[in-house]
């Protein structure tokens, strides 16, 4: 007996159905990526501010008006590429020596010895706190003996017994107006990132030999700890300390 | 009388066309593989501005993990004048006037409040941490900027992304 044959399907129209597929999913999608800048926003406390002065050395002020025009400290910026280079002085200008004349922050030594100081005297802190039973207490406290401990290995990976740290008041303050265009804000952004990219990836080479960009999207893929301790360590040499400040009505 | 037959006069060859879906199966998952799909289509319009320096929200996560809202102005030019300084907000394609227009304020918070009850429970991240992005024109005020900054601040979402469009990624 012949064998009978199978008929064959038509798959004249797959192509068509493919096409269909892939316009449905060029329609709906995106390529672009979701770029920004991520900033955190203070926490809101009940208690009223506590009155400490900060030294005008301190600050470093970038104020926008309504007009859009740009402050730097008072002295007005007409290129606004040039803001990065300003912040760049404000970080640099006393990192190796102190010089009490000029307006810019100073630093200061901290050792290892210092951190196991605050450490031991943070851990009292934290157990009698717990005996008190005041968890947001102790809560601060544990917080702050994080960041010693973390500032202990910084200065390990380090490699020197101590650092020379950036004053603890130190920080860039954005000062925008109601009207100020949100690409002026943004744009004051852009500049401090800047900034604090060249200051982090110079030191990066230096001490490890590596581009700080390849390190940062490595951490981003899989956290290793020695690379999160390298991270550590550069964002405590050059902190990234931003006050955004409300405008008034 | 020839005992040849004659062979076909004209016509091209018909081409073989069983590859065709192949090669546009392969172009379909290049696109499915290389992109991300639309969250909402913003019922506002707007222009980011761009920037370097930034940080990819999404490398490696997914875009349901972060909430967006828009800040443009209205589609409708007419109905600008109903919004403060002209510039509305669009949460989850409803536009709300911005922090104290025409709609109950506070529409932000419960925005935010509302998404982050809403996640799947294998995102475990406290609300302090989960980004809100910001997608704002550039010619938005920037007081309306901190009108949601604001009230983000009051439910405690403090992680704000500031987007932009990188000026080497266009």
């Amino acid at each position: 007996m012949a064998k009978r044959d199978i008929p064959e399907i038509n798959a004249g129209s797959m192509a068509d159905i493919a096409f269909l597929l892939l316009l449905f999913f060029l329609v709906t999608t995106t390529i672009d990526k979701d770029q920004a800048y991520i900033r955190k926003i203070p926490k809101k406390i009940d208690l009223p501010p506590l009155d400490n002065k900060v030294q005008e050395r301190d600050i470093l002020a970038l104020k926008a008006n309504n007009q859009n025009q740009l402050m730097v400290r008072d002295n007005i910026f007409s290129d606004p590429d040039k803001i990065s280079d300003f912040i760049l002085k404000f970080y640099q200008t006393n990192e190796k020596n102190n010089d009490a004349v000029n307006n810019f922050p100073m630093y200061s030594k901290t050792t290892i010895s210092l951190c196991d100081q605050n450490m031991s005297l943070l851990e009292q802190q934290v157990e009698e706190a717990d005996r008190q039973g005041a968890i947001e207490q102790a809560k601060f406290f544990q917080n702050s003996y994080d960041e010693w401990n973390k500032k202990k290995r910084a200065i390990k990976l380090y490699g020197k017994s101590e650092i020379r740290e950036l004053s603890v008041q130190a920080h860039i303050r954005i000062e925008v107006q109601q009207g100020t265009a949100y690409s002026i804000f943004t744009q004051i952004h852009n500049e401090i990132e800047e900034a604090i990219f060249e200051l982090r990836d110079k030191e990066c080479n230096r001490l490890f030999s590596e581009q700080y960009s390849i390190l940062k999207r490595r951490t981003a893929q899989d956290s290793d700890p020695k690379d999160k301790d390298k991270i550590a360590l550069l964002e405590i040499l050059y902190p990234a300390r931003i006050i955004e400040v409300t405008p008034k009505n | 009388m020839s005992k040849f037959k004659k062979e076909d006069s004209g016509g091209a060859p018909a081409m073989n066309t069983a590859s065709l879906p192949d090669i546009v199966f392969m172009l379909l998952f290049f696109f499915m593989v290389a992109t991300t799909s639309k969250e909402t289509d913003p019922t506002v319009e707007f222009e980011s501005p761009t920037g370097s320096k930034t940080t990819d929200l999404t490398p490696y996560k997914q875009r349901s993990e972060i909430d967006f809202l828009y800040l443009g102005t209205p589609r409708n030019p007419n109905r600008a004048s109903a919004f403060k300084m002209g510039f509305a907000l669009s949460l989850d394609n409803v536009v709300q006037a911005t922090a104290d227009g025409l709609y109950p304020t506070n529409a932000v918070g419960r925005w935010k409040k509302d998404k982050f009850s809403q996640k799947p429970t294998r995102m475990t991240a406290p609300i302090e941490a989960v980004i809100t992005c910001l997608k704002a024109d550039k010619n938005a005020p920037s007081g309306l900027i901190f009108d949601i900054r604001k009230e983000l601040q009051d439910i405690d979402a403090l992680t704000i992304a500031y987007s932009v469009r990188d000026k080497g990624n266009i």
